[in-house]
């Protein structure tokens, strides 16, 4: 099991263990059960509370704008974690701080854009 | 660790677009609607002046983002500032130019949102302009992404036409579905040889003989298919048809001219910068594609009765002609690869939009775009005519058209020197095969038409239509007149 095919080996067995356990246990576990179908057996388990309404539910479209929104502040804080462990280590001084700001002046001309076309204002 | 200096002049062309993109965005934002005008305008204005650092560069050989040398390997810089890239941005940025002149009567007389319009076609733009001087493969895919990504958009910029929307959602699956293989095979080399620098990745496949071979060989089929669907090559081309119908035709002109030159810089400069140590892979199976590509292109071309459609087929097949120098690549001759590939992609670019300016022209009193109603157009306008029936016959390689024809000897000359004679031979039937259809075309210009002459026959050219085509036009003369100039762009 070493060398550059015997890890993919590895990965197959493990695979294969995991296909017969499941297979094992829902095998054993319909053969030692009673089988009694019908009546509230059918309901969606819901956490024990009786299921409300369909399976399918809808949001409203306009969570989809704030989703995008969202988006930009998202990507803005992946950068700013890792900059932030850096940026006042010997080396990087006002020019990292200003690139920084630059960053977040692009992803705020999002923000700007979406605001002067209305999209903030919740109708 | 400190940090590392930037050559401002080299990132020049692509930061220039980039901040003009975001002012684009922020005028459209704030101008009262009467003044949306002036977006256009200034957007043309900036792409000629993001073309003014070319003058400088050209020539002139800039590194910049670079990584020290450590161990065996050599310095070595993502951005790269040489013959080939200031040849691509240049047709990159002159391109993008005639597109745009081309679309402000088009935003002008549509529903399209001008602001939006301007500012994805500009960022589309700048990717490819990194593109062209990306030397690593993050820098590569990342570009490549950046030229895509607002591609669909304005494919499905005509929001109340369905035929667009479909566009959009093919363009998109197919792209989304082409960079996850890419990045698949492209994870597999950084995986084997632990470098992202193309000249890194090819140093440790030279030093390393005994890297697992099989892995690699699937990475750069895996990359090349990635490539593949961004080029149209045959099998990854069906989305190239559809796409263009269904977009605004000036945006069918940019797929089709700069966001193709940028997969071609991309593919050509991955497969012989990165693995010139596996052209005996890729070599042959770009041979195939090509000869696919192009006989494809070419037979379905021949049954098409719209032009755009009829202009993607070409484009299909104008693909073949110009993967046949990576098909070619032998193992002593991968620094001809490039010129050849270059020169072609110089000439297929002026070419294309040539056709396609007329083609946009034509549309704006005809939205149908059948070939049928270019029946009598060099009767009643002579000017554009002449210049669809000159483009035509540069991409059928036929004299007056010495572009097409000097472009396509460059092309030929790589298989038959390289000893793939067979490619050679396909590639000369399929050029017998586009002249049919090119020059069918072009007879059509001049016949008489067939129905009563129609009263909205004369095209009021306006002076940004008028100004794309005398780009185009001159383009193709003057490198019909002058060839060495395509020949020995790249030296």
């Amino acid at each position: 099991m070493d060398g550059f095919y015997g890890g993919y080996g590895l990965v197959g067995l493990l695979l294969l263990v995991g296909v017969l356990f499941v297979t094992v246990a829902f095998v054993a576990n319909g053969l030692l059960r009673p089988t009694v179908p019908g009546g509230d057996k059918t309901v969606t388990y819901e956490c024990g509370v009786d299921p409300v309404g369909e399976g399918w539910a809808q949001n409203h479209i306009r969570y989809y704008v704030f989703a995008y929104l969202y988006v930009v502040f998202a990507v803005d804080a992946i950068y700013l974690f890792p900059w932030a462990t850096v940026f006042a280590a010997p080396g990087f001084g006002a020019a990292t701080l200003v690139e920084m700001f630059v960053f977040i002046g692009f992803l705020a001309v999002g923000l700007l854009y979406a605001w002067k076309k209305g999209v903030l204002s919740w109708v | 660790m400190t940090i590392q200096s930037v050559d401002y002049l080299a990132i020049a062309p692509p930061l220039a677009v980039a901040v003009l993109a975001i002012l684009v965005l922020l005028l459209d934002a704030f101008l009262p609607a009467r003044r949306r005008a002036l977006v256009g305008l200034l957007s043309t204005f900036g792409l000629v002046a993001a073309a003014l650092p070319l003058l400088w560069l050209g020539g002139d050989h800039r590194r910049t983002f670079c990584v020290p040398a450590t161990g065996q390997l050599a310095r070595s810089c993502s951005y790269v500032v040489d013959d080939f890239t200031v040849v691509f941005q240049s047709v990159v940025l002159g391109g993008a130019v005639v597109v745009m002149l081309l679309s402000l009567d088009t935003l002008r007389d549509s529903r399209l949102p001008s602001g939006e319009y301007c500012f994805l076609l500009l960022s589309s733009v700048a990717g490819a302009l990194t593109l062209a001087a990306g030397r690593d493969v993050v820098i590569l895919v990342v570009a490549l992404e950046v030229v895509s990504l607002p591609a669909f958009a304005l494919v499905g910029l005509r929001r109340y036409d369905g035929r667009s929307s479909e566009a959009a959602l093919k363009l998109f699956l197919v792209s989304v579905v082409s960079t996850a293989v890419m990045l698949f095979g492209l994870s597999l080399v950084y995986g084997v040889t632990g470098q992202v620098h193309l000249s890194r990745i090819a140093a440790v496949l030279r030093a390393n003989p005994d890297l697992p071979r099989p892995v690699l060989v699937v990475a750069v089929t895996l990359a090349i298919a990635g490539f593949g669907f961004k080029v149209a090559a045959v099998p990854f081309h069906f989305w190239a048809p559809d796409t263009y119908e269904g977009a605004p035709v000036p945006v069918a002109a940019y797929l089709s001219v700069v966001s193709k030159a940028a997969g071609f810089a991309g593919l050509a400069l991955l497969l012989t910068r990165g693995f010139p140590s596996y052209a005996d892979v890729w070599a042959p199976a770009m041979a195939v594609l090509a000869a696919l590509t192009m006989t494809l292109g070419n037979l379905v071309a021949l049954r098409q009765s719209n032009a755009v459609r009829l202009l993607a087929w070409s484009s299909i097949a104008q693909s073949g002609y110009m993967l046949v120098p990576l098909g070619a690549a032998g193992k002593g001759a991968i620094d001809s690869v490039l010129p050849a590939t270059v020169a072609y992609v110089l000439a297929y670019a002026v070419m294309n939009l040539g056709a396609f300016s007329v083609v946009t022209l034509v549309g704006r009193r005809r939205p149908d775009n059948l070939l049928s109603d270019y029946a009598g157009l060099g009767r009643a306008e002579p000017l554009p005519a002449f210049a669809l029936a000159f483009a035509l016959a540069c991409l059928a390689g036929l004299p007056p058209g010495l572009l097409g024809l000097f472009a396509k000897v460059v092309v030929f000359q790589a298989p038959v020197e390289q000893g793939t004679g067979w490619l050679a031979v396909v590639m000369a039937i399929n050029v017998v095969i586009g002249l049919y259809y090119y020059l069918a075309w072009a007879a059509r210009l001049y016949a008489r038409p067939g129905s009563a002459p129609d009263p909205a026959r004369t095209y009021r050219v306006s002076w940004s239509d008028g100004l794309a085509l005398g780009i185009s036009l001159g383009a193709a003369l003057w490198f019909s007149v002058l060839p060495r100039l395509i020949l020995e762009a790249l030296g």
